[in-house]
């Protein structure tokens, strides 16, 4: 279980990006991460994964635990070996790398040469595509096979808790759903949890378990996957839909609610 | 035509043992970005440190030449771990500059310590010569080269093979994905540098055995150099095919063009072919060009 206790996140000691975010992924569960560019989604992943770090952000205030023991002022190697294993956001694969060692690099900290054999065939199982493709150079794949590989690479590392960054971004619809069923199994069969940070909040509630809004490094709503999808603030600023039936005459939006404004 | 072969020969095994230089330098920026150029005075430490294991502690072989790859793998990590590790995320122009200081350091520690300007390293080889169709070819060239050689395979095999390997070419790639696999990079630095060194150190050996030690063997540094820019920076492959080019043109220019032009022709060969080559290809002859998607 990963606990977050009102953490906040300042890049270069001056710029604040998260003020007191608050949330939990309970074990085996599939939580989404939602809200527009810029709400701190990605920064939130990062101060969990301790990659923060490396892009001199910190973590000023709060509490990160996992299981109880408070993470997050450990590395992100640390981090990394207690089972916390972040596919970073816009398909970062090796490219000179062919998808098989790809996919051993996310295996490194397994020494069981045997495991990582079974891992591999349980990656192609869920992937078949990477199979017919495991000798292929990565940087040559489609956008979709390079998503599909970074989040095998992820699974590679037997994750407790994975974090997936905008599994869908730039990917054609299809590719999207496929991924997300896959996601979705991997959920089910390895009781891994999934934190999901997600623009296409219809597709990212249509697998989760529990969802948290985000707006400028604040959480402004959250809760059970029906009760967002009924919301109808939720219904007409991420999913497009208003309410269903009424005519409405343009003259009746008024302008300044086409934009939500949360707080 | 007898004097061809025999260029030829030398030319091939001086350029093999480059080659083998030039990959600690390749290996180095692959995985870290950062251009080791201090790669001569490694060269040149560690052929003093053979000499005095050999020469003047009077080791026996066996025992002396691990003790100089223990020395280089501990020089490595030295290195990386006071020189390099505290500049991480700092402008990679530092991290160049402060290789270069460290030629210079190195040399002047060669000059304290071995105060002595020329030595001959004792003989590891046998001294007959061999008979290669009509060349007579002194032994240390062809053991150059088949060390050398095998030490290629076993690198590749490594690369290829091993997960810290494949973890090196990855950080190559991409670094922050590395590092979101949980794996250590400061790690697959460290092991850079080992490598850069053992494999510089091995060259200081063979090509001192060669010629003699002086501090002219920082010249092999600026020949690696060559084979570098020549294969491409990033470029296991192109560091072998570079390698016996150079040597090749440093041998048979030479004694083609020495009697005809003038006598320093020798150093400057290399650096010629290098700039005809970046000319037509400015990221080397194998250098990775970035693959990117459209």
């Amino acid at each position: 279980m990963l606990r977050l206790n009102n953490i906040e996140v300042a890049y270069l000691g001056v710029i604040r990006v998260l003020h007191g975010v608050s949330l939990s992924v309970p074990e085996g569960t599939i939580v989404a991460l939602l809200g527009a560019n810029g709400g701190g989604k990605s920064t939130t992943l990062k101060a969990i994964s301790g990659l923060l770090r490396v892009e001199e952000g910190e973590v000023t205030d709060g509490s990160i635990e996992w299981n109880g023991e408070r993470i997050d002022r450990k590395s992100g190697e640390e981090i990394g070996k207690l089972g916390i294993i972040q596919a970073l956001e816009g398909r970062h694969v090796f490219e000179h790398l062919n998808t098989e060692e790809n996919l051993l690099v996310g295996a490194f900290n397994n020494p069981n040469r045997g495991l990582v054999k079974h891992d591999l065939e349980m990656v192609y199982d869920y992937f078949p595509r990477l199979k017919t493709l495991r000798a292929s150079t990565a940087g040559y794949l489609s956008g979709g096979e390079q998503q599909m590989l970074v989040i095998g690479r992820a699974m590679m590392a037997r994750p407790k808790l994975m974090m997936l960054d905008e599994p869908s971004l730039g990917l054609a619809p299809l590719m999207v759903k496929e991924i997300y069923d896959i996601i979705h199994r991997f959920n089910a069969e390895q009781k891994t949890s999934v934190l999901l940070v997600e623009q296409n909040v219809r597709i990212a509630l249509s697998i989760a378990h529990y969802g948290y809004v985000m707006e400028n490094g604040h959480i402004v709503l959250d809760g059970t996957v029906d009760f967002l999808k009924n919301n109808e603030d939720i219904k007409e600023f991420y999913m497009g839909l208003s309410a269903v039936g009424t005519k409405r005459s343009y003259r009746e939006v008024k302008h300044y609610k086409r934009r939500k404004r949360w707080l | 035509m007898t004097e061809l072969l025999q260029f030829i020969i030398t030319g091939l095994a001086l350029g093999i043992v480059y080659a083998l230089i030039a990959l600690g330098f390749v290996v180095v920026w692959k995985s870290s970005g950062v251009a080791n150029l201090a790669l001569g005075q490694l060269v040149l430490i560690s052929a003093w440190f053979t000499y005095s294991m050999l020469a003047q502690a009077q080791l026996p072989v066996w025992l002396g030449l691990p003790l100089v790859i223990i020395f280089a793998l501990f020089l490595g990590w030295v290195i990386e771990r006071i020189i390099l590790r505290p500049l991480i995320a700092q402008p990679i122009l530092s991290l160049i500059t402060v290789t270069l200081g460290l030629g210079y350091f190195l040399q002047g520690l060669v000059g304290i310590i071995w105060p002595m300007s020329l030595a001959a390293m004792p003989p590891l080889f046998p001294k007959t010569p061999v008979r290669i169709g009509t060349a007579v070819v002194s032994q240390e060239y062809l053991w150059a080269a088949i060390i050398s050689l095998v030490l290629f395979g076993l690198l590749t095999l490594y690369f290829r093979y091993n997960r810290m390997g494949i973890a090196m070419r990855a950080a190559a790639d991409d670094q922050k994905a590395v590092q979101a696999c949980g794996i250590p990079v400061t790690r697959i630095f460290s092991r850079s540098w080992m490598f850069a060194c053992v494999l510089a150190a091995v060259g200081g050996v063979l090509i001192s055995s060669i010629g003699n030690i002086t501090v002219g063997l920082t010249h092999t540094g600026l020949q690696a150099f060559s084979v570098v820019i020549l294969g491409g920076l990033d470029s296991l492959p192109g560091a072998i095919i570079a390698g016996p080019i150079i040597g090749l043109s440093e041998t048979i220019g030479a004694g083609y063009l020495t009697p005809l032009t003038w006598p320093g022709i020798r150093e400057v060969i290399p650096f010629i072919i290098i700039i005809i080559v970046m000319f037509a290809r400015p990221y080397g002859l194998f250098g990775e060009e970035r693959i990117e998607r459209i």
